[in-house]
């Protein structure tokens, strides 16, 4: 049972690689992923599936800023942090919002398991945490 | 004495020959009591036989007995001294080993009352030093429960003010507010 787990892993590893093309993940290419596993059914195919769109989300959270934010955000404000992060990781990251009142005011932005914040509720906690 | 006796006996007859000679020659106070010498001498004789017999039979076992006597109640004499003075040596040896045990008995109970006095000594020396631990213990768990509730009377205050002040600002905070604080954090993030 191991084993069999260690080989979905390593499958659904290459072909993980192959549906990346410069630090992006490819439809197209998870597409043909897909149909590949559809079409010669692996061993253990439930297995490289389930491992495989792991790595999948994980990649595309990598490639997406989630901000959270309280009252309106500007476009321009989400573009330019769309901007700085793709900058900071080197690959093209895109924005998706939403609102979160308990901030108060501010935003907090998630990259991956990256968070970056600079809102109220969270100067707040700082604030607490340092009494 | 007994010499002197037998002397006169002796001497006696020579005395009474000479005595009939002056007798002789007149007639003397002899004549005149009627003595008659043969009977004297036959007395003497008698007398000393009397006295042999007597100092044979009664005079020299009485002197053996007074002799023996005088020399029992010397030797019992000689021994009382004796016996008086082992009694005092002894009374000094016993003297003596009365007082060495009576040294012996003092140095005991002053070797005693020292081993007495150290080890009370060292129980009221041990029983400071626990209490000292239990009262620095003690004191030490009391600092810390100090610090720990001043520690969470800090976080329940902070909390409090952090609360009340989130609640504030929900309530007083406008849109243009969060609004201008939004894009000051934005232009913040894009700094990182």
């Amino acid at each position: 049972m191991a084993a069999a787990a260690k080989q979905a892993q390593q499958l659904a590893r290459q072909l993980f690689k192959l549906s990346v093309v410069d630090h992006v993940v490819s439809t197209d290419r998870v597409a043909g992923v897909l149909a590949y596993v559809e079409k010669h059914a692996p061993a253990n195919a439930v297995l490289v599936l389930k491992a495989y769109h792991r790595l999948i989300a994980v990649e595309l959270a990598k490639s997406e800023a989630r901000v959270e934010h309280a009252g309106a955000v500007a476009p321009a404000a989400l573009a330019a942090i769309a901007a700085a992060m793709t900058k900071k990781y080197r690959r093209p990251i895109t924005t998706s919002t939403r609102a979160h009142p308990a901030l108060l005011a501010g935003v907090r932005v998630r990259v991956g398991d990256d968070v970056y914040e600079s809102s109220v509720s969270g100067q707040l906690a700082a604030l607490a945490l340092s009494v | 004495m007994l010499h002197s006796l037998f002397l006169a006996v002796v001497e006696a007859p020579a005395a009474a020959a000479h005595a009939a000679h002056a007798v002789a020659a007149e007639p003397g106070i002899v004549e005149k009591f009627g003595l008659e010498w043969k009977y004297v001498v036959v007395q003497a004789i008698s007398f000393g036989i009397l006295f042999v017999v007597l100092y044979w039979k009664g005079i020299k076992p009485t002197i053996a007995a007074m002799d023996e006597r005088t020399h029992q109640i010397d030797a019992g004499l000689k021994y009382a001294e004796e016996m008086k003075n082992r009694l005092a040596a002894t009374q000094q040896q016993t003297e003596a080993a009365l007082k060495e045990a009576q040294q012996k008995a003092q140095a005991i109970v002053a070797e005693a009352q020292k081993t007495a006095k150290e080890f009370a000594d060292k129980q009221q020396k041990e029983a400071i030093e626990k209490a000292s631990g239990l009262i620095a213990k003690a004191q030490e768990a009391i600092e810390l429960e100090k610090k720990k509730m001043l520690a969470e009377a800090r976080t329940e205050i902070a909390r409090l003010v952090v609360a009340t002040t989130e609640r504030v600002l929900a309530k007083k905070l406008t849109d243009a507010d969060r609004a201008a604080y939004n894009e000051t954090a934005a232009r913040e993030l894009t700094g990182v």
